[in-house]
């Protein structure tokens, strides 16, 4: 079989680089579907929903992320995610994630603004919880 | 005798002290090595919004935004100044208040009304000593700001910004330079103004002919709010570097002050035993010589 085409790909918060790797294949959330990268994909770049970031590495191994909206920029064979939060599929937890829904659900909501607010933190939650389920 | 005892009370006050300066010295040394990575691991996420900025600008030529409108009269504006929870750092809020209240008085001379948003206990309790309004204040955030506890404060002012209700935003924050130097300055904030500093292609000056997804106009949209909070988070994090820095050499002062007091009172100490035991000798040899 023959080796399979690697690139690089960066996580980066602005806090710190989340990891700096090879991939072969890489899923982002984006903002409208599921987006799938492989090496020498055309530049692109994309906003991102809120969702399970998945990094299939050179070596096999597989990291997952849950991110928190942002960009992705994939040019010369170079992926980088541009993300404001980024927690490692092993640092979720069940009860993080219905601590976020019980505080969405409590939110108000009465107007235009607060109402996005509301729903842009049930969507958090419930993409957390479906991420824990798999 | 008293004056003696005296001298070695106060040495020991002032070696106890020296102690507790160089501690303070070290923690700070050790906090500021720790912001600085910290800043230098933050720098990655800038550079590259920047860029991405940059390609959006190549990809649409003229920007325009709500963010970027610069208001015919600038009425209303708010500064936020960025000071320290906690004091020693020696004459690192008084540095930054002085240019701050420089800045507010320059501008209510042009009839701009400024609201202060504080940040930091420190240049809460100088306005309220001076009886000077403040909008907010700030007063929870740690010594190493994080993203978490920035992200509000920048989006209530963009927020307020998009809804007209104030025409500019500033921020008085103390620069980072290099350890020997940090200045105070003030930066706008928005409208957002010099954002692509001549943007450029690749290598071979050639533009990246991206896939966009949604459309530049929508993802500037993200992007530039963005923008605006990772350099509010810049600032914070200048900030909170320069203070550790400021108590460093704070410390520093103190410590090597409180040597040469140390050296000081040890002189006057042995000068004073000196003098008793000429005192003693001189009514000895006198008792002597009274004898004979």
């Amino acid at each position: 079989m023959a080796e399979p085409k690697l690139f690089d790909c960066s996580v980066v918060t602005p806090e710190r680089m989340v990891i700096e790797c090879e991939a072969r294949f890489v899923a982002l959330p984006a903002h409208d579907g599921e987006v799938g990268v492989l090496s020498q994909r055309a530049p692109m770049l994309t906003r991102l929903d809120v969702g399970p970031l998945r990094i299939e590495q050179g070596d096999g191994d597989t990291e997952s992320f849950f991110i928190d909206g942002g960009f992705a920029e994939m040019v010369g064979n170079r992926l980088t995610v541009l993300t404001e939060s980024a927690v490692a599929r092993e640092d979720l937890t069940r009860e993080g994630a219905e601590a976020l829904m019980t505080q969405a659900r409590g939110m108000e909501g009465y107007d235009d603004a607060s109402h996005a607010a509301r729903q842009r933190a049930m969507r958090k939650a419930r993409a957390q919880l479906r991420m824990l389920r798999r | 005798m008293a004056n003696r005892r005296l001298l070695v009370k106060r040495r020991k006050a002032v070696r106890n002290i020296r102690k507790i300066t160089r501690t303070m010295q070290l923690i700070a040394t050790a906090r500021f090595q720790a912001a600085h990575n910290a800043a230098v691991s933050r720098r990655p996420y800038t550079d590259k919004l920047a860029e991405l900025t940059a390609g959006i600008a190549g990809a649409m030529g003229e920007l325009e935004h709500p963010l970027m409108k610069v208001p015919e009269k600038e009425e209303r504006r708010a500064l936020v100044v960025l000071t320290s929870m906690r004091g020693l750092c020696g004459a690192f809020n008084a540095n930054l208040l002085r240019t701050a209240i420089e800045e507010l008085d320059r501008q209510a001379e042009k009839d701009v009304d400024s609201e202060v948003s504080m940040v930091g206990g420190k240049g809460v309790a100088y306005f309220n000593f001076l009886d000077r309004p403040m909008a907010e204040e700030i007063t929870h955030i740690s010594d190493l700001p994080s993203f978490d506890e920035v992200e509000p404060i920048a989006s209530a002012l963009i927020d307020r910004f998009s809804r007209g209700e104030i025409d500019a935003v500033d921020v008085a924050y103390t620069k980072f330079i290099s350890t020997g130097r940090q200045r105070p300055v003030i930066e706008r904030l928005l409208p957002l103004t010099q954002l692509v500093e001549g943007a450029e292609g690749d290598e071979d000056g050639r533009q990246v002919e991206y896939e966009f997804s949604p459309s530049p106009e929508e993802l500037l949209d993200e992007l530039l709010p963005a923008t605006v909070r990772i350099r509010l988070f810049q600032a914070f994090t200048d900030a909170a570097v320069s203070e550790q820095v400021a108590r460093m050499v704070a410390m520093k002062a103190a410590t090597d002050a409180a040597q040469d007091m140390i050296k000081r009172l040890t002189r006057e100490y042995n000068r004073a035993r000196q003098t008793q035991i000429t005192l003693e000798l001189l009514d000895i040899v006198g008792g002597a010589n009274a004898l004979e």
